[in-house]
């Protein structure tokens, strides 16, 4: 039996490798992926960041040569659309106004606050760093003045502080890229699901389509041999996506600028065993769960369709579960309990094994039942034939 | 051998085999004749195990298929229609897979499938993959992949239909080798000359029922007309559905 | 950065120390490092969110720590090593480090060390400045910071004197230097002769080998700036690049820094002068800082202020040293130094506030393990000092101050005198970057330039507008990171030091632009030119 089911994986993988369609869908996705998530983080840090040198839109500058010379100092300076740069191209002027007031000077000649208007769209995401920036320059300058009008006045400036808050921040250093880690998992563990689907389609709803699924079961092979050889064949398609994307990720998170957001993103060789070693159940009853519904539909079009919608449900818990938007009940379920326990792993905690054992047991469980289902509904001629 | 007995079968609506019985002896070629919709490969599939009969025994060299369908099979061979070929592979891949299936290791599988690809003269194409085949070819790697494990019984579901004059040639010339090596070889129908050509029995076929059995000659004489060709009217009341 | 270094027991045992020693505090400090002193109410910097992956730690005496100024976890150690050398199995120290860990794990082999200044400054305790100033080292390589020994938590050798209970009402002129420095010595339990910089120098090197770097790139800051040349001189195998800013070249005895006071003094005074507003402002400043030093130098002014910190009423003694020395710490700081023509101004009007001020600010700010200093400067810098360098000394107020204060405590101290080839000029082909800043009231240019006589891959860089500490003024410390990563001191350009960064001087006591014109209003809008003309004028 074990020759025969040996047999039929080798004929499958060797059928899905010439198989354009699943090796494209496994590769797209374990390829593309990762690289979208890397595009999607870069292009979101450099967003996020505020330029080197800011330029805003300064009115009434020669008010507060002094305030200017210090934005100066940290690199935010006036510019106007019709500022060019050292090469001649036009400034990336933000739309951030700075109003020096009127009575500027002579309200500090007095020892008062004199007053600067920050006009902004806070609302806006691409502006919000650089409007920090800017807020935290001017509350510097503003903290230091403040002080030296204390030291003028024979004061103690910490009197002016009276509370230090001291933080101890118990993120540890994983833990801070986890959060991004904990999305790039929920994409890890999609690939299972994904990389594997249309060979689980062709090997069934495929394989009754194209009449060989008969002349299979017409030979001395059981349906319990024919049913593990194509969910293991999934399985090892399942996998070599897995680890694909694993590499991909590893290779291409490198060049994310992540120290940017002040933490890194390092897929480890630890994390890859890890993900493979509980990615492996995942893998089998994504493949099971795949046949079965590639079964029972009537052709490669209706398991398509009928396919996308079942995926929705691992999706769901992948990230609800990267979300931290789970019930404590989820972490007990397939797909969601394995990914606490690696997004626990990644933020260098504990790992709940309870929570990863059962979770692993039920997801085994489910992929026996799966299987049985498959085997016994090979018995039956709606099936074979698609009646 | 092939036997079934008292075989009934109904799906959906309709009664597709009706106590039906029959047998089919080694060296013999026994031709399952019947109008479209006659029930011929519904039989053959409970042959295969592919159907459960409601009633009745299908046996192969005396084993219940339902009962033992993997020992049963081990000495079956299976041309379906249609072929269920494999595209992506090619046919060295494909006969050599189904060998390994029946029970060869992989060396003697891939021994057993060159020899068969020889002898049916597909060397040019054993390495080339199925897609793009014409019908012939097609035929030839389905037949090979029927007979390379050398099975006693073998099963033929409408062999000839869309075949050519060559590729008709070739199959007759390969049913009457089996045959004369001792083979039981079981095929069904709706084409009198290919029937009255190789037949050594005919099972004539109509409604899920055996109307008449016996050899070309036989079923002339009893029906006291001069062709199978009319013997076979006279015998299901219509000439519907049968191709001379 | 200054406040909170330590918990509030710590801080009064510190203000404690201070208090004995307010003489030792404002004469006897040499070389502050000034990152130390920065302004407390200053919003505190863009808060650290560097992270890191872990480390695995060295040892069992090493652990996750939270370092004064950084939110983050570090890992903090330390290895134990003898007091004494030379008796292996005596009494033993610990020697603390901590080391912030590289934000991409991507070079464990090097590791960035950064030597604080003093001499007897911690480097753990200035961690968040550090952090904070060479982020950029810090994005590919771990961030080393060692108490020296006999500073921080490395056995500090403080002095807890019982002392004058008020600072501000003590005479300095009372003080008795030998009978507290006694005290102090007598209070140490340590063989202080074994804190000086060659053994400190063995403890570094120490704790790299046993956190594993193959190489390191050295980062010194005034007295650091010594250590780093001894480790020029006698480990050079595990340098990759030296970064040596406010420099004292190892010919040098830092007790002659009292011209390099009076130069800072002199540079003060031509700014303001040269400056529109503050030349307008306060253009008999040089007059007003000599007439208030003359008479103060006859009797202190004695007048019932404020306490600068609780309030209450008190009694000022503005002494000679009080003023001057308030000074001479204001002019470390570039924030403050904006303050010092105003405070001159107004003690020339016997008002004190300012100078108070500036006073209070030095009072427990400067965080020196006074034991190591007199350690290292009795033992490196008092015996070599030559009878006509002394006879300069003696020429400025300062240099005067000091040599009297060290006459007495090194007398008492009793180090055994370095070698004499001690003061022999590094000559080294490593990577050298010599940072000095134009203003230095302690290390001037002038002093880089003696460091670089047999340096003969280095490169100078004088920043115009930077004070003591070159790296946290100006973009040095992009230089410095671009050194740590090319290797190559050669094609660094230290045009970027030039960017004037120079701001207002103080023209009362609350601002630093022009004060308008009582009668009428500023027209700004009319005169927009002008107006800029001005606040750029005091270039």
């Amino acid at each position: 039996m074990m020759n025969k089911i040996m047999t039929m994986v080798r004929k499958e993988l060797i059928d899905a490798a010439r198989d354009k369609r699943s090796v494209m869908a496994g590769l797209s996705y374990a390829i593309g992926t990762p690289l979208l998530m890397c595009g999607m983080f870069m292009l979101l840090i450099g967003q996020m960041s505020s330029p080197k040198d800011l330029n805003i839109k300064i009115e009434h500058a020669n008010n507060a040569p002094d305030l200017i010379k210090y934005l100066s100092s940290q690199g935010i300076t006036h510019g106007d659309s019709r500022s060019t740069d050292d090469q001649g191209e036009p400034l990336d002027v933000k739309d951030i106004r700075l109003v020096i007031s009127e009575d500027y000077a002579a309200q500090m000649a007095k020892g008062l606050s004199a007053e600067v208007i920050l006009i902004a769209d806070n609302s806006n995401e691409k502006l919000q760093n650089s409007i920090r920036r800017l807020e935290r320059n001017l509350q510097t300058y503003s903290a230091e003045m403040g002080s030296l009008r204390l030291i003028a006045r024979g004061i103690d400036p910490r009197v002016v502080q009276p509370i230090k808050v001291k933080i101890e921040d118990q993120a540890t250093p994983d833990s801070k890229g986890g959060i991004i880690l904990g999305i790039a998992t929920m994409t890890m563990i999609y690939a299972v699901f994904i990389s594997g689907m249309n060979l689980a389609i062709d090997t069934s709803a495929g394989e009754r389509e194209r009449n060989s699924l008969a002349l299979l079961l017409s030979h001395p092979v059981s349906t319990r041999s024919i049913v593990l050889a194509k969910v293991f064949a999934v399985t090892v398609f399942a996998m070599l996506g897995l680890l694909l994307t694993l590499i991909i990720s590893k290779i291409s998170y490198a060049y994310v600028p992540w120290h940017e957001l002040g933490f890194t993103v390092n897929i480890s060789t630890d994390f890859i065993l890890l993900m493979l070693l509980i990615g492996l159940p995942i893998a089998m009853m994504a493949a099971s769960l795949q046949l079965f519904v590639s079964f029972m539909a009537k052709s490669f079009k209706e398991a398509q369709s009928y396919l996308t919608l079942v995926l929705i449900v691992p999706m769901m818990l992948s990230m609800a579960a990267s979300y931290n938007i789970a019930p404590d009940t989820l972490q007990w379920l397939p797909v969601s309990g394995q990914q606490q326990a690696l997004i626990a792993f990644i933020k260098g905690r504990e790992i709940p094994m309870l929570q990863l054992v059962l979770s692993s047991v039920v997801t085994l469980v489910i992929t026996l039942a799966l299987t049985f289902a498959m085997e016994r509904s090979l018995k039956s001629e709606k099936i074979i034939f698609g009646l | 051998m092939i036997k079934v007995s008292n075989l009934s079968k109904r799906i959906g609506e309709v009664q597709a085999l009706d106590d039906l019985s029959f047998e089919a002896k080694d060296g013999q070629i026994t031709g399952l004749l019947g109008p479209n919709g006659a029930g011929k490969t519904t039989c053959l599939r409970t042959i295969f195990g592919l159907l459960q009969p409601d009633k009745g025994i299908a046996e192969i060299d005396g084993i219940d298929v339902s009962k033992y369908p993997i020992e049963a099979k081990q000495q079956l061979g299976l041309f379906p229609d249609p072929f269920g070929l494999y595209e992506r592979l090619t046919p060295r891949e494909y006969v050599s897979y189904f060998a390994e299936l029946n029970g060869l290791s992989r060396v003697e599988a891939k021994a057993a499938t060159a020899k068969v690809l020889s002898q049916l003269h597909m060397d040019d194409i054993a390495d080339r993959r199925c897609k793009g085949f014409s019908q012939g070819q097609r035929m030839k790697t389905a037949l090979a992949q029927a007979i390379v494990h050398q099975p006693t019984n073998i099963i033929l579901d409408e062999p000839t239909r869309g075949l050519d004059v060559m590729s008709t040639r070739v199959l007759r010339d390969l049913l009457r080798g089996l045959k004369e090596n001792g083979h039981c070889v079981l095929f069904s129908s709706h084409v009198m000359q290919e029937v009255a050509a190789l037949c050594d029995q005919v099972i004539v076929m109509a409604d899920g029922k055996v109307i008449a059995i016996g050899s070309p000659d036989d079923l002339c004489r009893q029906t006291g007309k001069d062709s199978l060709e009319d013997a076979f009217i006279q015998l299901i009341g219509t000439d519907e559905g049968i191709a001379a | 950065m200054f406040h909170g270094k330590r918990d509030r027991s710590e801080t009064r045992k510190a203000i404690n120390s201070v208090k004995g020693k307010p003489l030792m505090t404002l004469i006897g400090t040499l070389l502050i490092s000034s990152m130390i002193l920065s302004l407390p109410a200053s919003a505190s910097a863009d808060s650290e969110n560097s992270e890191n992956n872990t480390r695995v730690p060295a040892s069992q005496n090493e652990q996750t720590c939270y370092l004064d100024g950084l939110s983050e976890q570090v890992s903090c150690g330390f290895i134990t090593v003898p007091e004494n050398p030379a008796k292996p199995d005596g009494k033993q120290i610990e020697i603390h480090y901590a080391v912030l860990a590289a934000i991409k794990n991507s070079n464990y082999a090097e590791a960035f060390l950064a030597i604080a200044g003093g001499p007897g400054q911690s480097a753990i305790d200035n961690a968040a400045g550090f952090s904070r100033i060479f982020s950029k080292i810090r994005q590919s390589r771990d961030i080393l910071l060692i108490d020296q020994r006999g500073t921080g938590r490395s056995n500090i050798l403080n002095c807890l004197g019982d002392g004058f209970e008020d600072p501000l009402a003590i005479n300095e002129a009372d003080f008795d230097v030998a009978t507290e420095t006694q005290a102090c010595l007598d209070e140490l339990d340590a063989d202080v002769t074994q804190y000086g910089s060659l053994n400190a120098l063995d403890d570094f090197e120490a704790v790299r080998k046993h956190l594993g770097y193959k190489k390191l790139h050295v980062y010194g800051i005034s007295y650091g700036t010594r250590m780093a040349q001894l480790y020029l001189r006698h480990y050079p195998e595990v340098l990759s690049t030296v970064t040596i800013d406010g420099v004292v070249p190892m010919q040098q005895s830092v007790l002659a820094i009292g011209n390099s006071i009076s130069r800072a003094f002199d540079l003060l005074i031509k700014d303001c002068n040269t400056n529109k507003l503050c030349g307008a402002q306060f253009p008999n400043l040089k007059a007003d800082l000599a007439s208030v030093d003359a008479k103060l130098a006859i009797a202190p002014m004695v007048s019932q202020v404020p306490d600068p910190l609780t309030g209450e009423s008190t009694q000022l003694t503005m002494t000679r040293a009080k003023f001057m020395g308030a000074i001479r710490m204001a002019l470390y700081m570039p924030n403050v130094r904006a303050l010092i023509p105003h405070a001159i101004n107004e003690a020339a009007k016997d008002n004190f506030q300012p100078i108070l001020g500036m006073y209070a600010l030095t009072i427990d700010s400067t965080g020196i393990a006074m034991g190591m200093h007199v350690s290292v400067i009795c033992g490196e810098d008092w015996q070599r000092l030559t009878a006509a360098e002394r006879d300069a000394a003696n020429q400025t107020y300062f240099g005067r101050e000091m040599v009297t204060t060290f006459e007495q405590s090194c007398a008492i101290w009793n180090m055994p005198a370095v070698d004499a080839d001690f003061s022999a000029p590094i000559s080294s082909d490593i990577p050298i970057l010599v940072l000095s800043g134009e203003l230095d009231p302690a290390t001037p240019p002038s002093w880089g330039e003696l460091a670089m006589e047999k340096l003969t891959n280095a490169k100078h860089f004088i920043a115009p507008y930077a004070t003591h500490g070159v790296a946290h003024q100006s973009c040095a410390n992009e230089l410095i990171a671009e050194l740590v990563d090319s290797g190559n001191v050669q094609e660094l350009d230290g045009e970027c030091l030039n960017k004037d960064v120079r701001r207002n001087f103080y023209l009362n006591a609350s601002t630093v632009e022009a004060i308008p014109a009582q009668e009428h209003k500023q027209e700004p809008v009319q005169k927009p030119k002008q107006a800029l003309a001005q606040g750029a004028s005091h270039d």
